[in-house]
């Protein structure tokens, strides 16, 4: 982290900082906490998720300020960090171990092969992995995130032609990937983007998220006009979203460890 | 005249295309003008001298869109600015602030485009009614794009979709030259793109070799997997189809050039003609292939 003299006299830089501090809990733990010195971010900010404890400084404030606020929220910073404990169900996936996959919001039966070439394919009876003796987890989890990849892309090409109806441009690309905290998102360029995650959860909050998205072709906003477009292609929106409050952090946790394998 | 690459999109068969040719007139090319930068539009199939702006044999349709860009090179607009900020500098002994500079960049911008080259390009386009796609002849997906935007200003409408695998196309193509069988019709060519799964990981790119040897099988034993694959297609079309489903390096055979051969054409219009035909039924067939073997979805 640079000086205080330093940060005050030179120009906001654009690229964000990290590193992390050791903070010492009130029963005596030992938390790592990620600092991010963001030249965005406007107050200083304590938060938690699957991967662990943030602290986000503005660029100008002092790291001293970081700690004193840091010391401050130690009891909260606990409490929040047991209600997002690792579930011991949310496990990585390991060669030959590790029994179910989620899918669609079900745990389907894993069967592991050895093969030829990675392969992950579905079949009647559950998902069926094909993995050479030398292949390296990494492979396995890239194709792991294909396999994925292609059954959203399977539900998107399933759903989506019924709500092209009504729109003067479909999106101009699809693309899947692991987002934070996002569930989807449409660009000013059409570019549709849309979490991964979203396929280990139940068909019918994807598909909300879909139209969602779509929906912005029309309101790039979050109107009551847009809303309103929502309304009138998923009446049940309400539910899907109330559907991702409840299991939207454990679906993403569950994504994270299957893909980072920690 | 045959396309070299081709970026697909699909869309609805329901899509009405019956007023297509009075549309296109709309949405001619029209030359750059002296303070442009660039401009779009349609262009005869047949060359810009041709007055028709479509050309359609059965529920194939060939469009071709052309474009005009200024050349006028950052570097030249520097080194011209630069001049100008010391001649300011020198008789006001002060440098130019922001404001000036940008202003002075405005007007060189001025005074430099009418006298800027104009680089034509065009880039054709076929529309299959049948089975709803349209294949660009780029291998980058932006200037697909960019066709499609044009067919959708002509139209009004035309909700294109870009190719939608509902399977993983890599583990598809891998799976393939490790020995599962190919789709009819569909054998292996002798070039190949391998990747490593890891971030940043090796890339191993096969040219002129036999891709079901020992070798290529180490590789997918240690974990890569295919990304891109040459593939010929009854001895009448070869390609590099990779993962992005984008088919590269399109070639047409003997198999398929030999029937052009077969048929004698008197003017150069007749010729094309022909070539954009058997184009046409060679690119539905190997589409019908690529749908059946990726899982393409459909656009309704």
């Amino acid at each position: 982290m640079p000086s205080v003299l330093h940060r005050l006299i030179a120009r906001t830089p654009r690229s964000v900082e990290r590193d992390t501090v050791v903070l010492e809990l009130e029963d005596g733990r030992s938390l790592d906490v990620q600092r991010v010195r963001d030249p965005r971010a406007k107050r200083l900010k304590l938060s938690v998720d699957e991967r662990g404890a943030r602290l986000t400084l503005p660029w100008r404030a002092s790291l001293v300020s970081g700690d004193r606020f840091l010391q401050q929220h130690r009891a909260w910073l606990a409490d929040q960090l047991a209600r997002h404990a690792p579930d011991d169900g949310i496990a990585a996936l390991v060669p030959g171990a590790t029994s179910q996959l989620p899918l669609r919001g079900e745990d389907l039966p894993l069967h592991w092969h050895e093969g030829r070439f990675t392969r992950i394919t579905r079949q009647e009876d559950g998902i069926h992995v094909d993995l050479p003796t030398r292949a390296t987890p990494a492979t396995l989890r890239r194709t792991l995130r294909a396999f994925y990849e292609a059954e959203a892309r399977a539900d998107i090409g399933r759903w989506l032609p019924g709500y092209l109806t009504g729109l003067s441009r479909a999106p101009r690309q699809i693309r899947l990937k692991v987002m934070s905290s996002q569930w989807g998102s449409l660009a000013p360029d059409g570019t549709l983007t849309l979490d991964l995650a979203l396929v280990l959860g139940r068909p019918s909050a994807f598909e909300y998220v879909l139209v969602h998205e779509v929906c912005h072709l029309l309101q790039a906003n979050h109107s009551p006009a847009f809303w309103r477009e929502v309304e009138a292609r998923f009446p049940t929106w309400r539910d899907e979203r109330a559907y991702f409050h409840a299991e939207g952090r454990r679906l993403k946790s569950r994504l994270h460890r299957l893909l980072s394998g920690d | 005249m045959f396309f070299r690459n081709l970026t697909l999109f699909r869309f609805p068969t329901a899509l009405d295309f019956s007023q297509l040719d009075d549309l296109l007139p709309e949405a001619a090319l029209k030359p750059v003008g002296p303070l442009e930068l660039s401009s779009r539009g349609f262009i005869s199939p047949f060359g810009r001298g041709e007055e028709a702006l479509s050309h359609r044999i059965n529920d194939a349709i060939w469009l071709s869109v052309g474009g005009e860009d200024k050349i006028l090179p950052g570097a030249v607009v520097n080194d011209l600015l630069q001049k100008k900020l010391l001649e300011i500098e020198e008789k006001e002994g002060r440098k130019p602030g922001g404001k000036t500079r940008k202003r002075l960049k405005d007007d060189l911008l001025h005074e430099l485009l009418p006298r800027a080259f104009v680089k034509p390009s065009r880039t054709d386009a076929l529309i299959d009614l049948e089975h709803g796609f349209i294949a660009v002849d780029a291998s980058s997906r932006k200037t697909g794009e960019n066709v499609v935007s044009e067919v959708r200003r002509a139209l009004g409408s035309f909700p294109a979709l870009p190719l939608n695998a509902e399977v993983a196309p890599r583990s598809v193509l891998t799976g393939w030259i490790a020995g599962e069988p190919l789709p009819e019709g569909l054998s292996l060519g002798e070039e190949c793109e391998l990747k490593d799964a890891m971030e940043g990981g090796a890339v191993v790119k096969c040219q002129n070799q036999e891709l079901q040897s020992d070798e290529i099988a180490k590789h997918l034993e240690a974990g890569k997997q295919v990304t891109k694959l040459a593939l010929v297609l009854d001895d009448h079309v070869s390609f590099v189809l990779g993962e992005d489903l984008i088919v590269r390096k399109l070639k047409f055979l003997d198999g398929a050039v030999d029937q052009l051969e077969n048929t004698e054409h008197d003017d150069l219009r007749a010729e094309l003609d022909a070539r954009f035909a058997l184009m046409a039924g060679e690119l539905k067939r190997l589409f019908l292939v690529l749908e059946h073997a990726l899982k393409l979805s459909k656009a309704e």
